[in-house]
């Protein structure tokens, strides 16, 4: 990509993201900010939607014309960023939290170079906008870069921050992630960042790696679960582990109040069909928001599981230590 | 000082496999005037007063080259650029195609074959819309320019798949319906062994699509499908073998049909001369028993299309072993699936063989 590609690259993924919708927002968050501190902790929660139906891909990647990065703003403080499928069929999802002092971007995609996919560009966009609907310097505001858990698919763009000004990321050994929040006692530790009005509680998640988080976002109340359960193939690598994560999270959805739980991946249809791992094309792919209700049921069946082994909740596939060896399609053509 | 008088091969330059030319610069020991030239028609003639016949027949497989690399992707599918369909000529009547791997991840390859009187293609990709994968309007081109070259006006073209459930090799056929001066060989099983005159000879007998002097051959070879067919080119002394045999994830779909179908392979390329077998896929990288993940569509390190025959026993024999099992078996030029997932994975290594990981591709 030479110079001047790349500079009306970055315009052309900003328009996307000025869509129709976000001109009520301006107005309105304008009107009632200007420029004052945003109040995050009153007449919650936050009120937000999801995209009925989020970016699912094309039948020819090559031809795929959708944006890099699909931005869904959930409400005006609080956006929700996807992968394009034809720029890796991983395509996670990656919220972004704006508080008064930080913003907070939770995973990002499988892709390392901006000159492929140009994350940094969408996030500066989003934050860009964010600051003029609210009369905010973007130089004011502090970003934090970091990730559900240690797979590449959610930090390989985490070198593009390097050089932005600003901006604080996390290292990709355990050692760091758990220094990057304070935690001396991971994973039951349950810590709180301040981004400035807008209290974000993590704590550790371990069960399909180590490494891994659990988000929850006092604001809108959403809580982000990462890849230990998400709306598809939850690998458990370490099944102990990962039902004292599900159970931490339960305990949680008992003294706290859940709008949604969000994973990081859809590989699910709306009519619960698989989407084979590595599928680029997923036309009828279900919400990534699930409800705390499908969580408990979740845990509910996991209860009853003593060997490894793919189950369906109902909601997800709980892929019981079989990535190493199996996963759920089957071969169309066999006979006998 | 004096000159060794025996010509080195490894001083001019390594070969870089199996398959590709061991001699670089050439190998003068085979003469500068070998009989293959036959095979090729001349250029010089300025105005030819009718169609050329072409001399089909040939001491050995007749002179070709797949000299060229095959498209592999982008790491951002998106972005790639490639060609939809890539063409490589082998010789003047032998072309292989294959589909952009950032249009359909299976990237299959179709073979189009000529003769005195008319064209073969093997198979038809796995992608049914022609903005996206014009394959109809790359073969009209390749039998114009042929055409024009040979001075014949008419040349009818046969349609043949190796397998007529597959998706990934069935979808282009519906770009050929209507074409005139074509014949699509039935894709219902009956259909096809009624066409082949096997009816009553499945799965032993043999089937047989004359070109016009080239003769191609039609074997039964069902278990990856079960309207499974290879075909013989004795020009070329090619083996297609579409799903049975390619360096890729065989995905057994019979294994009694598997085993057979090899065995019956086995005895015709014991009277039969095989250069080369051609499969439909590539799958494999070029680090002995890896291979890329479905739906992937950045292979930069695959391996190459073509296999030794030798591989028929080596297929037989690994086939045996996985007869009557639900397992999967790496061998180091194809991995054999057999009553599993076709993402199944396995921690068996096979013995003897170096295991070397590819680098990351990012």
């Amino acid at each position: 990509m030479d110079r001047r590609t790349f500079l009306a690259y970055n315009a052309a993924v900003a328009v996307p993201l000025s869509g129709a919708g976000l001109a009520s927002f301006a107005s309105a968050a304008s009107a009632a900010t200007g420029g004052m501190p945003i109040d995050f902790k009153s007449n919650l929660p936050a009120v937000g939607s999801f995209p009925k139906k989020w970016i699912c891909g094309s039948p020819s990647c090559m031809d795929n014309i959708d944006p890099p990065v699909q931005v869904h703003w959930y409400n005006p403080h609080t956006a929700i960023l996807r992968q394009n499928k034809a720029y890796s069929y991983e395509a996670p999802f990656a919220p972004l939290y704006f508080g008064n002092d930080r913003v907070l971007l939770l995973d990002e995609g499988f892709v390392q170079l901006r000159s492929d996919w140009d994350l940094r560009a969408v996030v500066d966009q989003c934050i860009d906008e964010w600051c003029s609907r609210n009369g905010r310097d973007p130089a004011s505001l502090e970003l934090l870069v970091a990730f559900s858990h240690l797979h590449a698919d959610h930090y390989a763009a985490v070198n593009q921050f390097a050089d932005r000004p600003d901006t604080r990321y996390m290292g990709l050994t355990h050692d760091e992630m758990v220094g990057f929040w304070g935690m001396t006692n991971f994973p039951e530790e349950r810590v709180t960042l301040d981004l400035g009005g807008r209290e974000i509680l993590i704590w550790g998640s371990p069960g399909h790696v180590v490494s891994e988080f659990a988000y929850y976002d006092s604001y809108t109340q959403i809580l982000y679960t990462g890849d230990m359960f998400y709306r598809g193939r939850c690998y458990i690598s370490f099944w102990e582990p990962w039902f004292d994560s599900m159970k931490r999270l339960i305990d949680f959805c008992d003294t706290h109040p859940v709008t949604h739980v969000m994973g990081c991946h859809v590989e699910i249809s709306n009519a619960g069909e698989d989407y084979a791992y590595g599928m680029t094309w997923q036309p009828d792919e279900a919400p990534v928001e699930m409800t705390v209700q499908q969580l408990r049921e979740a845990f509910e069946y996991a209860k009853m599981i003593t060997e490894p082994g793919i189950y369906f909740t109902g909601t997800v596939f709980l892929c019981n230590q079989t990535r190493g060896t199996t996963t759920i399609d089957t071969n169309p053509y066999r006979y006998s | 000082m004096p000159q060794s008088p025996t010509y080195n091969p490894v001083l001019s330059g390594n070969p870089q496999s199996a398959t590709a030319r061991s001699y670089p610069n050439g190998n003068p020991t085979l003469g500068y005037n070998p009989a293959g030239a036959r095979n090729t028609d001349s250029a010089v003639p300025l105005h030819r007063k009718e169609a050329v016949i072409h001399d089909y027949a040939s001491d050995g497989p007749a002179p070709g080259n797949l000299a060229f690399r095959w498209t592999y992707g982008s790491n951002v599918a998106a972005k790639n650029r490639d060609p939809r369909v890539q063409v490589v000529q082998y010789n003047e009547d032998t072309f292989v195609l294959r589909q952009n791997v950032c249009v359909h991840w299976e990237a299959p390859f179709t073979y189009l074959l000529f003769g005195n009187e008319g064209a073969l293609l093997i198979d038809s990709g796995a992608t049914a819309d022609a903005e996206l994968y014009p394959l109809r309007k790359t073969v009209d081109a390749i039998i114009t320019r042929w055409g024009q070259a040979r001075g014949r006006n008419a040349v009818p073209l046969t349609v043949a798949l190796t397998s007529g459930e597959d998706v990934a090799q069935n979808q282009g056929l519906v770009q050929f319906a209507g074409r005139p001066d074509t014949t699509i060989v039935p894709r219902p099983l009956g259909a096809m062994k009624g066409f082949y005159g096997l009816a009553a000879n499945w799965p032993a007998g043999l089937g047989r699509i004359d070109l016009g002097d080239r003769a191609i051959e039609v074997l039964p070879t069902p278990g990856t499908h079960r309207d499974g067919v290879s075909f013989y080119d004795p020009y070329c002394d090619f083996l297609f073998t579409g799903d049975l045999l390619f360096p890729g994830k065989i995905n057994i779909s019979h294994d009694g049909d598997f085993v057979a179908s090899l065995e019956r392979l086995k005895a015709f390329a014991a009277t039969k001369p095989v250069k080369w077998i051609l499969g439909g896929h590539i799958e494999m990288m070029f680090v002995p028993g890896k291979y890329y993940a479905r739906f992937a569509t950045y292979k930069p390190y695959e391996r190459v299309l073509e296999m030794e025959p030798s591989l028929i026993n080596e297929a037989l024999q690994y086939g045996r072993e996985v007869q009557g099992k639900d397992m999967m078996l790496i061998r180091p030029d194809f991995a054999l699936f057999n009553g599993v997932s076709p993402d199944a994975r396995t921690q068996v290594w096979p013995e003897g063989v170096p295991n070397i990981n590819a680098p990351r591709p990012f």
